[in-house]
Parts: structure tokens; sequence; C-alpha cells
């Protein structure tokens, strides 16, 4: 934990937060009494089995949704709807295949009404960063997969936001881009002094991307470990972190948590 | 392999694929030919009734005699002008409530079965009300074109809205958008290769309704035409608008596709 004094808020925080899903048919509990502060900088990541509830905390927090009980609070304030502070990435692209590279990029920039000539600017800027420049006329469907989420990240960056919400934005891709992309998110993320939560299913990414890493359960979600990872790897690239002393003791150690975990899932 | 070679095999390759579509194309002008022909010898041999079927070379001479004096075009162009017309109706007002069904969740459940009742109902049985309503004219024709298309559109168009995957809506979501934005940025142009096929397929319920209507009250038009050639038993006049009306739906059809070609190119 980084040593700031309590009374300042921290960049997220969420109290107690739980939330229900209804149908008709039941009533299902996706997270329970969640507390979790981040501060500003930090790259926070929640690993867990499947249904744990960890893309609902990412939908609470962007504020698509309110929580059924607990408060969210973002700077101090409560977060009651979406805001231009928090950019959110999703497992997929989702490029508009009927707008060019540049006016997806631009596509933020429209929805808030502040698209000009120093924020387009800026976006093409970070296109730049990601040595797309070369394709910003093209459509998205000439891109391949790896160019296609990085397109995606500047779309989400060109706003601005100080908080970003990845949502296993690097699962769809291959291992080789995948790693490589690990990079160049950590990187850019650093550069830009962003405060970030990615959620994961591959534990050796969490380990190496994260700060923190926090281990849900499921039925309900809830943080089961909270695990803080030491300064080298921390601090050292997602490729050459993994090679760092220490990593694969992380590794097991994450790795046997998730064995309990489905253990008991199995046992349901 | 030497790019020489690999030109020449793909020589070879455009050369067999050019061979097989002149070879259907010549197919289906001697399939044409043959109808043509066969209707022809089997009229004028009597084998079939000559007073129902009449004959290719009796129909041509009354078109070209029809088209001498003038008296057709009036009929071909106020058929043209009404199905136009009740085409695009159709189309504009079933994308209006498409939309307002979409905008509210609430209303699309209130009016589920009414639109499903709307839908099973034969519209054309709606003819002796539109007649009543707006008079026996270009206007109950027009009516009837786009009773006839209207709903089905309204169907067709909502159902494709609500088939946009979500993740393109939260994307939007998470950058601040919307409803009104939403709707602008992906749902209406995700929906536009849906809205353009749908256009295709009113191009054709068009014509049924106009012909129809024209059965029912014109003094004008192929509809009325066929009906005419009924009544005094002059079937060669029905033979000939009947030809005139695939003729002139083909050609309305194939605007519309060729439309959608140009419109659609950027989503494939």
């Amino acid at each position: 934990m980084m040593n700031k004094t309590p009374s300042t808020p921290a960049k997220i925080e969420l109290g107690h937060v739980t939330h229900l899903y209804l149908s008709s048919n039941r009533a299902f509990m996706a997270v329970k009494d969640i507390n979790l502060r981040v501060e500003e900088g930090e790259f926070i990541c929640l690993v867990g089995p499947s249904g744990c509830g960890k893309t609902t905390l990412l939908s609470l927090i962007a504020g698509l949704e309110q929580p059924t009980s607990g408060k969210i609070l973002i700077d101090g304030n409560r977060v009651t709807g979406t805001s231009s502070q928090v950019g959110y990435m999703l497992q997929q692209d989702y490029l508009f295949n009927w707008r060019s590279i540049e006016d997806n990029v631009f596509l933020g920039l429209e929805i808030k009404g502040i698209r000009n000539k120093e924020t387009e600017e800026y976006a093409l800027h970070l296109l730049d960063e990601m040595e797309l420049i070369d394709v910003r006329k093209s459509s998205p469907t000439q891109l391949s997969g790896g160019m296609r989420q990085r397109v995606a990240l500047v779309r989400t960056l060109a706003c601005q936001p100080q908080i970003l919400l990845l949502d296993e934005p690097f699962s769809a891709l291959d291992y080789h881009t995948k790693l490589k992309l690990e990079d160049l998110v950590f990187t850019t993320l650093r550069r830009h002094k962003k405060t970030a939560i990615l959620v994961t299913h591959d534990l050796s990414e969490s380990i190496a991307l994260g700060d923190r890493v926090l281990i849900f359960s499921r039925n309900p979600g809830q943080v089961r470990t909270e695990l803080t990872i030491p300064a080298p790897i921390r601090h050292a690239l997602p490729f050459e972190a993994r090679n760092q002393e220490g990593f694969s003791d992380l590794f097991q150690y994450v790795w046997k948590e998730m064995e309990v975990l489905s253990d008991a899932a199995k046992g349901d | 392999m030497q790019p020489k070679e690999i030109e020449a095999v793909h020589q070879r390759y455009l050369k067999k694929e050019g061979r097989t579509r002149s070879l259907v194309f010549i197919t289906q002008i001697l399939l044409f030919l043959v109808f043509i022909g066969l209707w022809e010898v089997l009229s004028r041999t009597n084998l079939i009734n000559s007073l129902i079927f009449s004959y290719p070379s009796k129909i041509v001479a009354l078109l070209w005699a029809q088209l001498a004096d003038g008296s057709l075009l009036p009929h071909v162009g106020m058929t043209v002008w009404e199905t136009v017309v009740g085409f695009v109706l159709g189309t504009l007002i079933g994308t209006l409530i498409a939309t307002v069904i979409w905008w509210s969740p609430f209303l699309s459940r209130v009016l589920e079965p009414y639109l499903v009742i709307a839908n099973s109902m034969p519209k054309v049985a709606l003819g002796p009300v539109f007649i009543v309503l707006f008079g026996p004219g270009l206007v109950s024709v027009i009516a009837m074109g786009l009773a006839i298309s209207v709903i089905i559109t309204t169907i067709n168009i909502y159902t494709s809205f609500r088939e946009v995957n979500p993740n393109f809506v939260k994307v939007v979501q998470t950058l601040g958008g919307n409803k009104r934005q939403i709707f602008t940025s992906v749902i209406l142009p995700a929906t536009i290769p849906t809205i353009l096929a749908t256009l295709k397929v009113n191009v054709g319920l068009s014509w049924v309704g106009v012909i129809v209507g024209e059965f029912l009250v014109s003094q004008i038009g192929l509809g009325y035409l066929i009906i005419y050639g009924f009544q005094v038993f002059n079937f060669t006049l029905v033979m000939m608008s009947l030809a005139i009306i695939a003729l002139v739906a083909t050609l309305m059809y194939q605007g519309v596709a060729y439309l959608e070609r140009r419109l659609t190119s950027q989503f494939k």
C-alpha cells in the first residue's frame, strides 16, 4: 500500500458494495460487500473464476449500473452515471466497421461534444504513439486483431480519462500479440499516469502487470485474497517481469489460491 | 513458384471462370427463347387455348401499337409512380415506427401483440375501407401499397435494431453517450444493411399492393389494364400488362439492389 494519509480521498473507493441481478425467476447476487481503495496511479488486477462478478464490478465503477447497496466514490464523489474521467476497454475491440480508423478514434470526442482541432490532434498523436498513424484512413476490416485492439485503446485514451477499466482486453489475441500489447499498455498507462483496474483470466498476466492482485471467489463474488506485488516485478515491463526472481513463486501462490476456489466450486 | 507461373495459373483460373459465366448466360437466354418459341408454336397450333394464353408475337404487336399511339405510357407511369410512393412511404413510416418502439421498451411490450395481429391479417382485405376513406383513386391505391409493406417493415427493422451487438452499445455508453447518440452512432448505421435488404422485399410487396389497389378502384394503371382486359376478354392485353410489370418490377428491384451494394460496401 502507498503511504497516503487516509483523510485524502482515494482515486477510487468502494464501500460495502453489493449488487443483485434481478429477473423474473431469481435474484442473483453478483458481488457481495466489496471494499476497495485504489490510489492514484495504481494498477489493480482482478482475477477469479468466471462468474465471480469481476465484470460487474467494472460496470459499477464505470457508472453503467448502480450498485444495489453500498457506495462507489471517485475522487471522493459518488458515481451516479458514466463520467469522462473513466475509460472502459472491452474484451474485443468493437470498432465500427462503417467508420475509418480515425473516425473510430474520434468517436468519444464526438459523443462528448469536444471534437475540435486540439482534441483531434491529441488523438492522432496517440495513434502515432501506437504506430497506427499510417492506417488512419483505413477501414477496421483491413487491420489485424492486435492493431484493432490498439485502436480501441486509443479510442478510450483520446477522451483523456484518468481511470482505465480493462475488461480482459488481451484475451482474444494470439499469445505473441498479447505479450507485446501488454508491454505497450503498461508503458502507456505509466507514462500518462493513469489509474487502472484490469480484469483477467490469465494469472501470470495479473502478476506481471499489477501493483496489487485481488483474487475473487464466486457465488457471491467476494475478495478472497489480496496480494501486493514486490517492487522489482512491479516496475519491470510485463514481458521482463515474467523472468524476474520470485515471479514463479507468486504464480504458484496465486495458482494454489485459484485451485482452492475451483475445488470449492465443485462442491456446490 | 515463379511470379510468371503464378500469373499463368491465375490467368487460367480467370479464363475458366469467364467460360462458366458465359455458359450460364447463354443457357439463360436459350431457356427464355425456348419458352417464348414453345408458347408461340403451341398457341398457334391450338395445343393450348390461344384465347386465354394469347401468343408472344401478338403480345409484342399489341405492345408496339399501344406504344406508338401513346396510350400505354400513362398506365405504366401511373403504376410506377404509385409503387414508388407506396414503397418509399412504407419504408420511411416503418422505420419511424420501429425507431419509436426501440426508444420506449414499455411501448414495444404494449404494442407487440398488436403488431403480430396486424402482420398476420391480409391487408388487401382493407381495400373497401380505403376506397370509402380516400375515394376511388390514386390515394386509395397508394394506401394499399403502403398498408401491405409498412407492418412487415416495422417488424423487420425493429428486430434488426434489437439484434445489434450490445457491446457496440456499451462502447458508446462508456464514452458517455445518451440514448439519442446510441441510436445515431450505433443502432442506425449498424442496421443500414438490414434496412436496405428490407427495401428489396418492400419493392415486391408494394407492387402487390398497388396492383390489387388498381384492380379495385382505378381508371388507369397496369392493374386497371389487366382487369379491363379480363372484362372484355382480351387476354393479349392481360399478358402484355403482366410482361410490363415483370420488366419494370425487375428494373426497380435491380435499382434497389444497386443502391444496397453502393451503400453497404463499407460494411464488408
